[in-house]
């Protein structure tokens, strides 16, 4: 809100605070521990955007093979799925409810069902079963976290065996393989320069989220909640509907995340989304949404997304395995929530 | 008098550096590029209880932080028995004796009693809690302060009164040698306040050096021995409290000539239909109350703390579950049923609840954002947040209510506690609600900020608006009250008109010591 409205009404105390921050940066006053807030809080808020750029151009300098086009282009290709799903879990973690674990089962059931329920024939039919099992995903873990009061870790823990297992029980196990041909397929391949068409999805998608958040009453109102619930609930806020809103939105972006993955994979089996959980989480705290709720931005998700995938491709270019990308995603998500621990504690809070 | 010189660095007077065990040396804090404390310095002796006022925002909150190790200076120094004490430690000041009692109640409401004294010096023997020692230590504390609770009692299940003085229990369980209170009687009624303070004295007659804030000005003549004013953050002046009269400080305070006894009370309008009815309320400490407000009235609510006022306010307007009862808001030319708090605020209520950070207000979240959120309505337009309604609305609340600075888009948590409230009370004031329902609403602001809110109450009841108000504040509760019922074991014991009350009565009342036919 912050930003937005900053163009609008000039007031003497905006000339004020903005007189103020230019004081803080340029004082005479050399303060370590003042020092050691700014940058704790610049790391917080904007510090991604410096991040990623860094890290862009270390793996351009000095890893083979990052730099050409087919290696970007696959980057892209892998973030976009992981990416849709980071930026509708944004919601779930503004709402301070931690995460939304329950994406692993959404995205492999998304993928399942796109592929194997259309059977390149029916594809509407696909997508519209996909959507309804992203409702009823999204109603039960938001009535279970909204109206009960449950802790969503917890719940969205059970949805996700229970999702699973749903889905293992369907298919029996068993991998689905895309036609070689059709508009999955297509939707798959294609490519605008370096850009897969999934990717652009990806950016639509963030966009129409991160107007959802800072313009709209909903945002707003999915912020207060985070920021203090109880505040909230007594000025007259259906809460429980702010919840639902959350993991409905979380949901969505699982299922769209699961067709984009199905249609670039062109596989679908249930275990194919296994990580996304955390992966989607790194992105999001990196990209400064804190984990106490009530503040954080769909666009630096977005940031937090290209961070993740450059930072996973450099390893695998440098022939580290699965094991230390899991390392670093873990290293990456404590160093993050430290980050944003201290930058509060720094702050007084 | 005893001025220090601000401009200097250090404190140029040795005798009374001397002797004191607890000295600020120059202490500058900066926030962002803003000023919170200037240059400060103050002494305080062993066995003196030092006063410190100031208007919402003047830093004594920031300042005590300081000397607790919380915040570390941009300047200046910390010095204890004349060593200076590293900066922004706050375990190096606790082991150097220093204790604070914070104005924002701190503790953990899952924890025991026992737990919550101790918290941060539990006392284990390889690694697992001694529970013995635990309630030992505890209990000793409690009994130094001599306050009886039950030490297994989770802190939830407590008033809020009551969690003052485990705070202060906590802070005597650290044996300190200079013991800092940052209003601690903001919500207790004169019977709490009394033992407090008494309590307070008997502390200091052993030697404790002790720093005493507080916006209640009688309070700090009937116990301090010197007084500290601080004003924009600098200091104005430390006097003995016998060179000084309240109207001094309140000059000193304020900068300016500001009326002390503007107390009359309003003559109250022709009250007019009834507006909020509430009959066989029961809940959780509230054992069968009727009561109704009419348009134009302010109906206030006295009693000892646990008489159940918080707990009654609550189950009427929906906030908590009540087991039995039935409550009506009759405005706009309809009468509605009231089972939750959504439909109360949907059908004109505001509720300006006792706690303010866990209740009031999204600490994280600007000043604009906190006052647009039960206004969002009128402020958005088919879902759209409409910003530039909301950012001239919330600056000319701010203006209202008197917020310092009048920084809307500042977040809630950095402003001092006092305008905090004012944030709380400016959200509710731009509904025009039909039903006002206040729980100590000018807990924590300063004098002159709290005739302002005084009027605006008024000001509120003059336009219609029914007002049910709980105050531990006697002063304000019968200056504003039109009628007064008078609370204990959950129970109205006894009600009087404005003519008839008077604090006498209404304490003896509220204690049991006199009954009135009801
Ligand atoms: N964490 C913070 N960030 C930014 N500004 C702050 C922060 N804490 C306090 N301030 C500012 O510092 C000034 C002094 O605040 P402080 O809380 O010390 O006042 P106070 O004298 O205790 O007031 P009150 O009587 O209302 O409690 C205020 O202007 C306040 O807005
Ligand atoms: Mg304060």
């Amino acid at each position: 809100m912050t930003s937005e409205a900053s163009g609008e009404a000039t007031t003497t105390s905006e000339a004020a605070a903005r007189t103020a921050d230019l004081g803080d940066r340029g004082g005479a006053d050399p303060d370590i521990k003042r020092r050691k807030l700014h940058v704790l809080e610049q790391m917080a808020n904007r510090g991604i955007f410096f991040f990623t750029a860094a890290l862009v151009l270390i793996a351009a300098l000095f890893i083979d093979g990052f730099a050409s086009l087919e290696n970007i282009t696959d980057v892209f290709h892998r973030a976009a799925p992981i990416g849709i799903v980071a930026v509708g879990m944004t919601f779930v973690v503004i709402s301070a409810n931690y995460l939304d674990l329950s994406v692993v089962a959404q995205v492999a059931t998304a993928a399942v069902v796109l592929i194997g329920v259309s059977n390149n024939s029916n594809i509407p039919m696909a997508i519209g079963l996909a959507l309804l099992i992203a409702l009823a995903y999204g109603i039960v873990n938001g009535v279970a976290v909204g109206v009960f009061k449950a802790n969503a870790v917890i719940v969205t823990l059970s949805t996700t065996f229970i999702g699973l297992g749903l889905l293992r029980w369907a298919s029996g196990g068993s991998i689905y393989f895309g036609p070689s041909d059709g508009p999955i397929r297509s939707f798959g391949t294609t490519e605008i320069g370096p850009f897969p068409l999934s990717m652009i999805v990806l950016v639509v998608i963030a966009i129409g989220l991160h107007f959802l958040l800072n313009r709209t009453t909903f945002g707003f109102l999915l912020k207060s909640y985070g920021s203090n619930r109880n505040a909230t609930r007594l000025a007259g806020v259906n809460t429980a509907l702010v919840v639902v809103g959350a993991f409905l939105i979380s949901a969505l972006g699982s299922t769209i995340g699961g067709f984009v993955l199905a249609a670039f994979s062109n596989t679908a089996v249930s275990a194919m989304s296994s990580g996304f959980d955390f992966e989607a989480l790194a992105a999001i705290i990196v990209g400064g949404t804190s984990v106490f709720g009530g503040k954080g931005s769909v666009l630096r998700t977005l940031l937090g997304v290209v961070f993740v995938s450059v930072l996973t491709n450099i390893m695998v270019l440098s022939g580290l395995g699965f094991g230390y990308q899991q390392m670093a995603i873990g290293a990456l998500i404590a160093a993050a929530v430290s980050v944003d621990a201290l930058a509060r504690r720094a702050a007084g809070k | 008098m005893d001025v220090v010189d601000e401009s200097d660095a250090l404190p140029e007077d040795p005798s009374r550096t001397g002797d004191a065990i607890i000295e600020a040396r120059g202490i500058v804090k900066r926030f962002g590029g803003a000023v919170a404390v200037d240059s400060v310095s103050m002494a305080v002796p062993p066995g003196e209880i030092h006063g410190l006022v100031g208007e919402n925002g003047a830093g004594k909150s920031t300042l005590m932080r300081v000397l607790a190790g919380i915040l570390s200076p941009d300047r200046g120094a910390v010095v204890v028995d004349g060593e200076e004490l590293k900066a922004g430690d706050t375990r190096a000041a606790l082991e150097a004796g220093i204790a604070l009692v914070h104005q924002e109640l701190s503790l953990v409401e899952e924890m025991t009693v026992a737990e919550n004294i101790l918290l941060g010096s539990t006392p284990t023997r390889a690694g697992l809690i001694k529970t013995g020692e635990l309630k030992r230590i505890a209990a000793e504390a409690l009994d130094e302060i001599g306050v009886s609770v039950d030490l297994d009692e989770p802190i939830g299940r407590l008033s809020v009164a009551l969690r003052q003085f485990v705070e202060i229990a906590r802070a005597v369980a650290r044996k300190p040698r200079v013991l800092i209170l940052d209003e601690p009687t903001a919500t207790l009624t004169p019977t709490e306040t009394d033992y407090l303070l008494d309590m307070l004295q008997r502390l200091s007659r052993r030697g404790l050096a002790i720093i005493y804030i507080s916006h209640r000005i009688p309070e700090i003549f009937r116990i301090c021995d010197r007084v500290t004013v601080l004003r924009d953050g600098r200091h104005v002046d430390t006097a003995a409290i016998s060179d000084t009269r309240p109207q001094d400080l309140v000059d000193q305070m304020v900068g300016r000539q500001l009326a002390l006894d503007l107390q009359t009370h309003r003559v109250p309008a022709e009250p007019g239909a009834v507006v909020l009815q509430a009959r066989g309320i029961r809940a959780p400490g509230v054992d069968g109350v009727d009561l109704e407000v009419r348009a134009g009235e302010i109906v206030g609510l006295g009693g000892l703390v646990g008489a159940g006022r918080t707990e009654l306010v609550r189950a009427i307007i929906g906030a908590d579950l009540r087991s039995a009862g039935e409550v009506t808001v009759a405005a706009g030319g309809r009468t509605r049923r009231v089972a939750g708090i959504r439909a109360a605020v949907a059908g004109g209520l505001a509720y300006v609840p006792e706690e303010r950070r866990t209740d009031g207000l999204a600490l994280t979240m600007t000043v604009a954002e906190n006052v647009a959120l039960p206004n969002r309505g009128r402020l958005s337009r088919s879902g759209v947040l409409l910003f530039r309604k909301i950012a001239d609305f919330a600056l000319g609340l701010a203006r209202t209510v008197g917020l310092r600075p009048p920084e809307i888009r500042r977040e809630v948590g950095d402003f001092s506690g006092g305008n905090q409230q004012k944030v709380v009370l400016a959200k509710w004031l731009g509904r025009r609600p039909d039903v006002v329902v206040l729980d100590e609403p000018t807990r924590g602001v300063d004098v002159g900020a709290k005739v302002e809110i005084h009027r605006l109450v008024k000001d509120l009841a003059d336009g219609g608006a029914a007002v049910l108000m709980v105050s531990s504040d006697l002063p304000e509760l019968l200056e504003l009250s039109d009628v007064i019922h008078i609370l204990r074991d959950g129970r109205i014991v006894g009600t009087l008109t404005a003519e008839e009350a008077d604090e006498k009565l209404v304490m003896s009342l509220a204690s049991g010591e006199a009954t009135v036919a009801a």
